[in-house]
């Protein structure tokens, strides 16, 4: 499945008028929002991957503003989102505004390897992912063994993934997001 | 007819509510001469509450305060490299001699006394303050890299506070420096006060009814602080204070608002401060600081 890669530091100096490297302030956070619903509007890729690679310091009113609400409106849009180039302190942000509000989102680790989750899910949802990133995807029947689980805790937990946009589903298949 | 109201001699959060005492009913009913005559020293709490003095009194309508400089040289100077006075001249009629002293960025001064109104103000006080803050947090406040970043985070939430909420302009200011009197070691200090509505008016209309009878400063800082709710209805409101809070308790840092006539602190366990001051003498708008310890004690 096609990637599409937002850099979010060009996103921001293409959006307030001073040079900065900073996502800080709720307006900002709203304007990059935008600019990031725009993209994915003209894309032809359903995954946006949301890279902070240049982002020097993320606050928790921006994390709410980009990424909270993005995912809240991600449904309607039929797009996957997944972060890359995260540092600790902006994982912290994310995970912080994300856990309040019971959202999750896939997150690629800098030193390659399939995604995590920041935010909140159930621990058998976040095994689950794990487990679909290392196994390379599949179905309850295929992944139940390889977790050591019964068939219908697996196809809990898949469900889960699915609803909150942590895997792609095809065919009643997961897979993991994977990055561009 | 003028209302005098004396600085304390060392002017902290501890002592801003003889300062504000001074004030009397709001607003004040006589010309105020703000007297820091035997002014020894001022935290930056203390020299943006008398900015936030003078704005709130330029805000209500009244007669132009008199300030009167502090007598003693050094803090004189101390003043002026903070930009105090800078801003002092527009709210103020001042009295006495100002040392026309560029604001010092090489000093413990991290942000000298700088003006928030806009989010324009949040970015670029976030953009000045990292580079010196990195530095100094690590060197004298022996804290890890990350905890600059956390500051730094801190620091934004706390302005944008104003921006979101006060309805009016504020003020911010960090300073570092050595806290004898209560923890014997350097702190950093962020301190962000504005003449804006304060925490129960602005909180009025979404958490009153809740409260019912106990409504008032004290219930809508703790709604505000301990159960972060904010005044929008947008369930993603309300986690500056919520982020400000967490990266506090890794630091053992400490974190106090004051509205209106209460103050409510987290108060970490080198502090003997109260969690809440109530029935304090009325001081318009909110008043933020927050400090984080050196992680060793200095020999």
């Amino acid at each position: 499945m096609m990637v599409q890669t937002i850099r979010l530091g060009h996103v921001l100096r293409e959006t307030v008028s001073s040079p900065t490297r900073d996502l800080v302030t709720r307006p900002t956070g709203a304007a990059v929002r935008t600019r990031i619903r725009d993209e994915m509007a003209r894309s032809s890729c359903r995954t946006m991957a949301l890279d902070f690679s240049d982002v020097r310091l993320l606050d928790f009113s921006c994390a709410d503003e980009i990424v909270a609400k993005l995912l809240v409106t991600v449904p309607e849009t039929e797009c996957y989102v997944v972060l890359q180039g995260l540092r600790e302190d902006h994982v912290e942000a994310i995970d912080h505004v994300l856990t309040r509000q019971a959202l999750a989102v896939a997150a690629l680790p800098a030193e390659g390897g399939p995604p995590g989750v920041v935010g909140r899910v159930s621990a058998d949802a976040r095994a689950a992912l794990v487990g679909v990133g290392r196994f390379g995807g599949g179905d309850p029947m295929r992944l139940a063994p390889l977790l050591g689980w019964s068939e219908d805790r697996t196809a809990d937990a898949l469900q889960l993934l699915a609803l909150l946009r942590l895997v792609h589903v095809a065919d009643g298949t997961c897979h993991p997001l994977t990055r561009s | 007819m003028t209302r005098v109201v004396e600085v304390p001699t060392y002017f902290d959060d501890r002592a801003f509510d003889q300062f504000a005492q001074g004030f009397g009913a709001w607003p004040p009913d006589a010309r105020i001469l703000v007297d820091a005559h035997a002014a020894q020293w001022a935290s930056p709490y203390g020299l943006i509450g008398m900015l936030t003095a003078g704005q709130a009194l330029a805000e209500a309508g009244a007669e132009k305060p008199l300030l009167t400089v502090p007598k003693a040289d050094d803090t004189r100077r101390y003043w002026a490299k903070t930009g105090f006075f800078r801003h002092a001249e527009a709210l103020f009629e001042i009295h006495g001699k100002v040392p026309r002293t560029a604001p010092d960025q090489t000093s413990d001064v991290l942000l000298d006394v700088t003006p928030v109104r806009a989010s324009e103000d949040v970015h670029a006080v976030v953009d000045r303050i990292q580079d010196r803050a990195s530095l100094m947090m690590s060197e004298k406040l022996h804290l890890e890299a990350k905890a600059t970043m956390g500051f730094a985070m801190a620091l934004s939430e706390a302005c944008q506070n104003i921006v979101e909420h006060a309805g009016t302009g504020g003020w911010v200011a960090v300073h570092v420096y050595t806290w004898r009197r209560r923890i014997g070691r350097k702190v950093v200090v962020i301190a962000v006060s504005d003449a804006g509505l304060g925490f129960r008016r602005s909180l009025e209309t979404t958490q009153s009814k809740r409260y019912g009878d106990r409504w008032g400063d004290a219930s809508a800082l703790e709604a505000a602080l301990i159960q972060g709710v904010s005044r929008f209805r947008d369930p993603g409101r309300g986690q500056g204070l919520a982020g400000i809070k967490r990266y506090l308790t890794r630091w053992q840092g400490k974190i106090s608002i004051r509205s209106g006539t209460a103050r409510l602190s987290i108060v970490p366990e080198w502090d003997d401060d109260v969690p809440l001051a109530d029935q304090l003498p009325f001081f318009p708008g909110a008043q933020v600081q927050v400090v984080i310890p050196a992680q060793v004690p200095e020999p």
